[in-house]
């Protein structure tokens, strides 16, 4: 089959290259171009670890062609903050246990981001409507919905 | 909320974890984020049947897809690799690919390996597989009675029963006889799993010119047992060097993966080129090796009419799947605690492992205790409702005193310590129950139906190697150790390097060495770097599961640092000119005791790695020490298994008291309140524990009200995607588990710690089938079955409410 | 698992999309949101040979009124009609109604045409359609066509359109707010899973007498279904408890689900019944707030 052509924005650097149609972006964003904070639990649309942002708004990236994102602003866990310089949701959920094994955490980061992004100061009942898609299986859930409160404090330039 | 001693500095601490921040940013180095050059990829065919035999393969077609490697049938890789280790004795004969047989759905029929992965599933397809359909076998207690075809293994033995045996502790017979009252229920532990966001994988590479395999995989205990890898790739165990990756989450279910690490091993050998092999969801929910327990019980409970309980009787039936790997371990492990936290004087067990077409059992998050813990439970209940006492007092009644321990229980085990009534007492004050009583009163008057779950549950932990093998009529390899060790280095410029013998599985090994590493050296947590060995660098490591590491790791730290300190304090006393009994280690720096004369830890490092010469004579350079830890206390069990002997003693405890409404009409359960109270002895990060016993509760709740392996009569999986088996989602988890901890110090290890890795699991479904009755108590409901799914309690209740209009 | 390979063909004209209709035939199948389409290649349960990918169709990515209809075109995401006001005001059924599809990822990407035309049984948004008497409007190279939503969905997986066919908008009748109430209920195994039974009920109601009602199911036959006898027993009566409950009891009759792993029949069938009294009830309520 052919290839196709996909221009696409990660993280603000911009990355071009040829792709097989059937290829999900899930792969092309961990494979190609080598971005691996991004994972994969099930391929087939349920646990949600593959979450990215398009356009900023949350994806399954295994429920996308990379040839779909072609034009398309991604975000990936990579896009946040570094190890050094957490971004505050990775500071909130650091400093409130929001995660265990972090499998499940990157897609967490990015889902309560872009609840943030519309909803600044949310409800819990909000938050956890917001990442209730998203599996978890070693936390409860319950430290994540205290880290994006926690969170979301420092995001509006509050303390603790 | 801790009780904690103070005496400590960082044990005790709720310390951010030191794991986190590559975590957090998607640096794990998960296996499947690795890669090597020339790297390509496998998948597996799986098998459609339950049962059959492979009659002919031809792979042709898959071989000539462009990009195809290699295409490897079962019997081709049979020629290379040998089968898979197996704990059981004698053993169960399974393969990394199924050879002549196929005895489940999901089993690997064939593999392939390509330039990617896409590619090797486009071929896979292409294989064509001639089957003969042998008789399915699916019904644990048929299975007892197969023949000819139908048995799994013919091997072994005649039918497919595994292993079948009584084990009788103490006067059984006679306590029953002495009994005023007889309880009995049949009671059904369904198959669930951990299912971890990650699923199985390796990364295996092929050195011809040492000959030598590399294998990175998200393992543990490969400085265990990992060795067992090399026999099955028939190479030198030194020919073998397995490095771990993290794992996204293990719940016991990467305790020993053998299969897919063997499998990448094998096609990379064959085919000259590093190969991954990641299992997809499917391959790990059909295909994992780690299904949980299977069983159904026959249970009573002899009393005496004050509610004194006196015996215990079951009968368990286990369906094990098609394969064998740790024997029959999960009953070795439930013997720790068969009888709970009460004074029950004798106790029978009569097993009957079973195979069947379906997925192998493996370990899961309690390893057979957490069964134990419904089953008992759910009889002290029913004691409970037959003599009319209240559920808390008739196990206040026959609780184990405080001042008994150590307690030997029927089975032989040792319980260390505990103090349940405090726990009991704790949680029911959290948890309002005498309000919350009141509260369901009222609730019912209006129709609706709360209901109040109190369960008391044993939370063994650190386990021994005893486990594995006493049941079986002539153990195999009774192996008696199980040792947990780290490497210690301070460098010239002070910085301390601990080395962990066992991998990160989603627990906080890192976080808890450095703790206890800062607690025991008196230093700042940021100057301590941890890493991992591998197999070549590796000391003896068990790893977790059992909830054993923390206990583990400490005792191998606090014995390394024995070591660190006497040197550091043989040079300080040198250089100070004074005598090594008047030093004191404090504040990172070893100073004479009264004075402020003394040398910091890094010092004292630059000293020993270049100032020979101003050392003592007889001390060598360098300021390093390793440590091998074994487990406190652990003892052989008797020959004729009257007496297990002690191998799970670090006990710890739990009541955990979910309140729920059952919503009688549609069988759906909300939760209205979850109070969980531990006590896993001196607690080192109560932050993190508490986050293994919310994550464990949860996953509890799964298997209580959610998760099941569901296998139709044929033998096919109905449950075999993420669509189907439900972990539960958010939504279906309490918005708050109401953590509380009582501590009741281990007098066996270092500081006291018990394990706590397991607990909520271990008690939460045991919880939910109690809140569940109570809800439903006004119907006459009984709750002997898990999971308690919507469908099958809105049936009981419609069946209740036609018998009782 | 990852997907068989397929030709890919980027649409960014309805014209587009209809000539490669016409071009790959049943070989071809339409990618709109994916949602349920991607996980089924992936899982390699379809294997389309050509993907006539819309979403760069910006023209079919609308919410307007059309002299009080309410027109959604196909691409449209359902997060977006979840969020339209136009939608809130003008059909809040089916804005109920899609906060019970999945979760907000699988929203973000989702389309309200691609859930109608995928035509699962289980999925709420079919019977939402057939409890609006919405019209669906579908394009082939040939021409244009509307199909009552009754006559849409055909079996499980099956809609009315053909090979050649795009579906382009739904239309959804003037929404009449005086004494209109409304429900959309259902249980799932977990939040967000496909309905086991879900029910989309309105209800006119005028000085407390029911003046037409609406009994629309999911997940209880190969299609949403209505069941218009238990309608029957609503209208020209008191909308109280005793006329819900003969309702939901004929309605809990007249359905014939099947059992699966999940649900028993039986267990469809109270659901039936306790799902159709509670959202006659709750739509009551609301027929009472938006004031008749």
């Amino acid at each position: 089959m052919d290839q196709e052509r996909v221009v696409v924005t990660v993280n603000g650097v911009r990355y071009e290259r040829m792709v097989a149609p059937r290829r999900l972006l899930s792969d092309f964003i961990r494979e190609d171009l080598g971005l691996r904070g991004t994972h994969v639990g099930c391929e087939h649309g349920v646990c949600g670890m593959c979450t990215v942002l398009v356009d900023g708004q949350t994806a399954r990236s295994c429920l996308m062609f990379a040839v779909q994102a072609d034009g398309t602003s991604i975000t990936t866990v990579e896009g946040l903050g570094t190890p050094t310089t957490l971004h505050p949701l990775q500071q909130a959920f650091w400093e409130k246990h929001g995660l265990q094994c972090g499998f499940c955490t990157p897609a967490m980061l990015l889902t309560a981001l872009e609840l943030l992004s519309h909803n600044p100061s949310p409800r819990r009942d909000e938050i956890r409507e917001a990442i209730s898609g998203n599996l978890c299986r070693c936390t409860g859930y319950q430290t994540i919905v205290d880290s994006i409160e926690y969170a979301a404090t420092l995001m509006r330039g509050g303390g603790r | 909320m801790t009780t904690q001693q103070t005496a400590h500095r960082w044990i005790g601490r709720s310390m951010k974890r030191v794991e986190d921040p590559r975590l957090l940013t998607g640096r794990g180095q998960y296996v499947d984020d690795l890669s090597l050059p020339n790297m390509a990829h496998a998948a597996v065919l799986r098998s459609p049947h339950a049962h059959a035999r492979i009659r002919r393969i031809d792979t042709s077609k898959a071989r000539a897809v462009p990009g195809v490697l290699l295409v490897m049938t079962g019997a081709e890789a049979a020629q290379q690799t040998g089968p898979l280790p197996c704990f059981a004795n004698p053993p169960v004969t399974q393969h990394c690919i199924a050879v002549d047989r196929v005895r489940h759905v999901g089993e690997a029929v064939a593999a392939v390996v390509a330039e990617s992965r896409y590619i090797a599933e486009d071929a896979a397809e292409l294989i064509e597989v001639e089957y003969e359909p042998l008789p399915v076998v699916m019904d644990p207690e048929e299975a007892m009675r197969s023949t000819s075809d139908a048995v799994l293994h013919p091997e072994r033995g005649p039918n497919n029963i595994a292993l079948q045996r009584t084990l009788t502790f103490g006067p059984v017979d006679e306590d029953f006889a002495t009994a005023d009252v007889v309880v009995r229920r049949n009671l059904r532990w369904p198959r669930s799993g951990a299912q971890p966001m990650e699923t199985v994988g390796a990364l295996a590479s092929w050195d011809e010119a040492t000959g030598k395999f590399t294998i990175y995989a998200n393992t543990s205990m490969y400085n265990y047992v990992g060795w067992l890898l090399a026999v099955s790739l028939k190479v030198p165990a030194h020919k073998l060097n397995i490095i771990p990756t993290i794992a996204g989450g293990s719940f016991g279910s990467k305790l020993f993966t053998h299969k897919v690490p063997v499998l990448a091993a094998t096609l990379a050998r064959a085919c000259g080129r590093p190969v991954k092999y990641v299992e997809d969801r499917i391959d790990n929910i059909m295909n994992c090796d780690n299904h949980g327990s299977d069983r159904i019980y026959d249970v009573e409970l002899a009393l005496k009419n004050d509610g004194t309980m006196l015996s215990l009787r079951m009968k368990v039936i286990d369906d094990y799947g098609a394969y064998l790997q740790f024997g029959v371990g999960h009953h070795g492990n439930a013997l720790a605690q068969l009888t709970g936290p009460y004074r029950i004087k004798s106790a029978r067990v009569s097993l009957t492992a079973v195979m069947t077409n379906k997925g192998q059992q493996g370990a899961y998050r309690g390893f057979g205790s957490e069964v134990n813990n419904f089953v008992v439970e759910r009889m002290v209940d029913a004691a409970a409702e037959a003599l009319g006492m209240d559920p808390v007092e008739i196990r206040r009644k026959n609780f184990i005193r405080p001042e008994q321990f150590p307690y030997k229980i029927p089975t032989g085990n040792v319980y260390d310590s505990g103090n349940y009534e405090a726990v009991l007492d704790k949680a029911l004050e959290m948890a309002d129950y005498q309000g919350w009583r009141r509260k369901q009163r009222e609730a019912r008057a209006e129709g609706r139906y709360i209901g109040i779950g109190l369960v008391s549950c044993q939370e063994r932990s650190v386990f021994s190697a005893t486990e594995f093998w006493f049941w079986n009529h002539e153990p195999g390899f009774a192996l008696t150790s199980s040792p947990d060790s780290v490497d210690i280095k301070i460098d010239p410029t002070g910085k301390a390097f601990v080395r962990l013998h066992a991998p990160f599985w989603g627990n906080s090994p890192e976080t808890v060495a450095t703790q206890i590493l800062a607690e025991q050296l008196t230093i700042d947590p940021a100057d301590i770097t941890v890493t991992y060995s591998d197999t070549d660098s590796g000391l003896p490591g068990t790893g977790p599961g059992g909830s054993r590491y923390t206990v583990m790791v400490a005792g191998a730290i606090a014995g390394a640092v024995k070591e660190l300190k006497a040197k550091m304090f043989r040079v300080a006393a040198h250089l100070l000119e004074a005598s090594e009994s008047d030093l004191e280690l404090r504040d990172g720096r070893v100073s004479v005791r009264g004075t402020d004369r003394g040398l910091t830890i890094g010092e004292i490092a630059l000293q020993a790695h270049y100032f020979k010469l101003s050392l003592p004579a007889d001390v060598r350079s360098g300021l390093d020490a390793r440590h091998t830890y074994d487990h406190p206390y652990t003892t052989l069990p008797n020959a004729d298994r009257t007496d297990m002997g002690v191998f799970y003693p670090i006990m710890g405890h739990m009541c955990h008291i979910p309140i729920i409404e059952v919503d009688i009409e549609t069988g759906q359960i909300t939760f209205l309140k979850y109070v969980a109270v531990h006590d896993a002895g001196t607690v080192v990060n109560p932050m993190t524990l508490a986050g293994h016993i919310r994550g464990g509760t949860v996953q509890g709740i799964g298997s209580a009200l959610y998760e099941h392996y569901y296998y139709d009569s044929s033998g096919q999986l109905l449950t075999a995607t993420f669509a189907d088996y439900l972990i539960p989602t958010l939504m279906e988890a309490p918005e708050n588990i109401e953590v509380g901890h009582v501590v009741t110090p281990s007098p066996y290890t270092e500081y006291g710690i018990k394990g706590g890795g397991e607990g909520g699991r271990m008690g939460a479904p045991a919880a939910l089938a109690s809140a569940v009755e109570d809800a439903l108590r006004p119907l006459g409901i009984k709750i002997d079955s898990l999971p308690i799914r919507p469908v099958l309690l809105r049936e009981m209740i419609r069946e209740a409410q036609q018998r009782r209009p | 698992m990852k997907p068989a390979p397929f030709s890919y063909v980027r649409a960014l004209t309805v014209e587009d999309a209809l000539s490669a209709l016409v071009e790959h035939g049943d070989e071809a199948k339409v990618l709109a949101g994916g949602q349920s389409l991607i996980a089924m290649m992936n899982l390699r349960l379809v294997k389309p040979r050509c993907l006539v990918d819309i979403n760069r169709v910006a023209a079919l990515d609308y919410i307007r009124l059309d002299d009080g209809t309410l027109a959604i075109g196909a691409l449209t995401r359902q997060s977006a009609a979840e969020a339209s006001p136009l939608v809130a005001r003008h059909c809040p059924l089916m804005r109920e109604a899609i906060r019970h599809v999945a979760h907000r990822a699988i929203r973000n990407r989702g389309t309200v045409g691609g859930n109608l035309a995928h035509a699962d049984p289980s999925s709420e948004l079919p019977a939402v359609a057939v409890a609006t008497d919405a019209t669906l409007v579908a394009r082939s190279a040939k021409g244009q066509r509307t199909i009552a939503a009754a006559d849409f969905f055909v079996g499980p997986l099956t809609s009315a359109l053909r090979p050649d066919e795009l579906l382009t908008e739904v239309r959804l009748p003037p929404w009449r707010p005086a004494g209109q109430g409304w429900s959309f209920m259902e249980v799932s195994p977990r939040r967000g899973d496909f309905a086991l039974v879900g029910v989309a009920a309105t209800l006119q109601v005028q000085d407390g007498m029911c003046q037409a009602a609406r009994l629309v199911y999911c997940g209880v036959a190969d299609r949403a279904q209505r069941v218009p006898e238990a309608e029957r027993a609503l209208v020209g009566r008191r909308a109280d408890e005793a006329a819900f409950r003969e309702a939901a009891t004929i309605a809990s009759q007249r359905v014939e689900p099947r059992s699966d792993f999940h649900a028993t029949a039986a267990y469809r069938r109270d659901l039936v019944n306790t799902l159709t009294r509670r959202a006659l009830a709750q739509a009551l309520a609301r027929s009472q707030q938006s004031g008749a």
